[in-house]
């Protein structure tokens, strides 16, 4: 056991339990201000989560060393504010704690904090702006990724959402524009973010081979439909995000190349002193909601643009996609199965160009670093509406999504992940 | 509980059964939700064939959807109901805040709410309310313990909507029609 879990044990884990023993017992979690005698306005809201994961991997490492007896490295907790003091105003505010084990640092952020205010709003339409950070309007799942309960599993379809880039993708400092448009044959809404990304993620110095990241001016954008309360959702995303960086002299030293942006950053000269990736996804989403499953499937293809003097490789196109299903066997009790691909350039599907261009450099890459295919099968038990507990398995072929920074020794091709885990909300 | 009767006039069953519930009884205790929910579903089912055996229509709607009368919609289209209880729209036509009052997900009255007046299904607007308060955009509607408190809520409360079983109406709350 690490300092980590120990410091993480002393405070959290008596807390989940004495959570977990009350969460059947009278204490009504819908509420829980009301627990400390503390009566809030109906236009306030407290909520929160907390979610502990055990992980293991046959090879490789994902969210810790998670090799051999595994790791408890996955850690999620949050808190959630927001007034609502007129209807057409609102302020929210969401601080997460989160340990994820190399690919996160393990220290409270800002997910998001903003100002939400509608011009206008009646029975057709609404349009409004949010100023602050804002989140990413960004497929079916990023908005609310935060939140274990929102989401189809333990692990996000990594090919799509990228954990070790989780910051950038979920949020960025800026401005929301958003307009929902409700008609008899559905609603209707579009919501086009512009400012800065964020760069905090550890994973991105070593993908980049850089000494320096920051977030350059980005927008994302995100045109929704929905018939029947949800139960058809179509999207489609598309986004710019903008990142400079100051790349590290010694050129690719230790670094194993892990995803669609490693293929970039090798004899760079001595002399560049910034470089910018523009990276665009542009994103379809599709979902159906019946009763007792859903059947959710998106897209996704990525173009990745290298700018600076001396960028040998200055673009790269990637493609993604999955397909799942989930059944819910009772209204407590529900499956999943997934398959999830990720090829971090569509026209080298193998990998075995792009390896052999590090080999002709003298690093060796593995050809299948540059693809992962995930075939995941899991259940989630509801156990209150309160506290959830899950269990899913994975059988990946390849390492396109895991982190340089807890991968420096050899990697497998062929690897399976299993995890469980047990989360709390109120 | 109840078919919709064509006058809304309070039985002495429902009368009762309403007094019971303001004895402060929590409408569904943990264990016992399940026999409940079986039993209520098949004298649902029961009475649903029943009517339209006898009225030759397939819209039986058991929950009625209620109002404080200070809201000044006595009509909702159902995309407009739905805009409302999904928590997207917060105003009534008149530009007054709306507050929404809604049971805990695994009742039996939310369900067949959510099914027979908004045409979803509980884990939808589940969904739909978790979208809003994890991404920042929106606040989850009120929920209460029981259909006594609901009742109690929205007659108290201006600008209150939620819904109750037709059977358990009362004075100080009025029926919003959804067409």
């Amino acid at each position: 056991m690490n300092a980590h879990i120990r410091r993480f044990g002393l405070v959290a884990l008596p807390l989940l339990a004495l959570m977990a023993a009350n969460s059947r017992a009278e204490i009504d979690w819908s509420r829980p201000l009301d627990q400390l005698g503390l009566k809030l306005p109906d236009t306030v809201q407290i909520h929160g989560f907390a979610s502990q994961s055990y992980l293991r991997s046959t090879a490789n490492n994902f969210f810790g060393y998670t090799q051999n007896m595994g790791s408890l490295d996955f850690t999620e907790m949050g808190i959630n504010g927001s007034w609502r003091p007129i209807p057409q105003l609102q302020t929210s505010l969401q601080v997460v704690y989160r340990r994820a084990g190399q690919t996160d640092n393990q220290d409270l952020r800002i997910d998001f904090g903003f100002l939400d205010y509608s011009f206008l709003s009646d029975a057709r339409q609404t349009v409004g702006v949010r100023l602050g950070r804002v989140v990413n309007p960004y497929g079916l799942y990023n908005d609310t990724r935060d939140m274990p309960f929102t989401r189809p599993s333990i692990l996000l379809p990594q090919s799509i959402y990228f954990d070790i880039t989780r910051n950038t993708t979920l949020s960025s400092d800026g401005i929301q524009v958003y307009g929902e448009q409700r008609t008899d044959f559905g609603d209707f809404q579009l919501q086009v973010n512009g400012g800065y990304a964020r760069t905090e993620d550890p994973s991105w110095k070593s993908v980049l081979s850089a000494r320096s990241v920051s977030g350059e001016p980005s927008w994302v954008g995100r045109l929704m439909y929905e018939w029947q309360g949800g139960r058809v959702r179509l999207g489609a995303t598309s986004a710019t995000m903008n990142i400079r960086y100051q790349p590290e002299p010694i050129v690719l030293s230790g670094l194993i190349g892990q995803n669609v942006f490693s293929v970039f950053p090798f004899g760079l000269p001595q002399n560049v002193t910034a470089t910018s990736l523009h990276f665009s996804p542009v994103l379809f989403s599709a979902q159906i909601n019946e009763e007792n499953w859903s059947l959710t499937s998106e897209y996704a293809i990525r173009y990745s643009e290298f700018e600076g003097p001396g960028s040998p490789v200055p673009n790269v196109t990637g493609e993604s996609y999955y397909v799942q299903g989930t059944y819910r066997v009772t209204s407590d009790v529900e499956g999943f199965l997934r398959y999830d691909v990720l090829y971090a350039d569509r026209s080298d599907r193998n990998g075995k160009k792009t390896s052999a261009i590090y080999a002709a450099q003298g690093v060796d890459v593995p050809a299948y670093d540059n693809f992962a295919k995930d075939l995941g099968v899991g259940l989630r038990w509801d156990v209150t509406p309160y506290f959830m507990l899950r269990g899913e398995y994975h059988y990946i072929n390849g390492t396109g999504w895991i982190s340089p920074n807890e991968n420096r020794g050899e990697t497998s091709q062929h690897w399976s992940l299993f995890g469980v885990s047990a989360s709390l909300r109120f | 509980m109840a078919l919709r009767p064509s006058v809304h006039r309070p039985s002495r069953r429902s009368t009762e059964l309403l007094a019971a519930h303001r004895m402060t009884e929590p409408e569904f205790v943990p264990g016992q939700a399940r026999k409940r929910v079986g039993f209520t579903r098949a004298r649902r089912a029961l009475a649903f064939v029943l009517v339209c055996l006898a009225l030759g229509t397939g819209t039986a709607v058991a929950v009625d959807v209620v109002a404080n009368p200070s809201v000044p919609d006595v009509a909702l289209k159902r995309a407009t109901a739905w805009a409302v209880f999904s928590m997207r729209l917060r105003t009534w036509s008149d530009g007054s805040p709306t507050t929404v009052f809604v049971l805990a997900d695994s009742s039996p009255v939310h369900a067949e709410f959510s099914k027979t007046v908004l045409d979803t299904f509980p884990y939808q607007l589940r969904r739909a309310w978790d979208r809003l308060v994890f991404s920042g955009t929106g606040q989850a509607p009120i929920e209460v313990k029981s259909l006594a408190e609901m009742r109690d809520r929205i007659h108290t409360t201006p600008g209150a909507v939620g819904y109750l079983p037709a059977g358990l109406l009362d004075k100080g709350i009025r029926i919003v029609r959804v067409e």
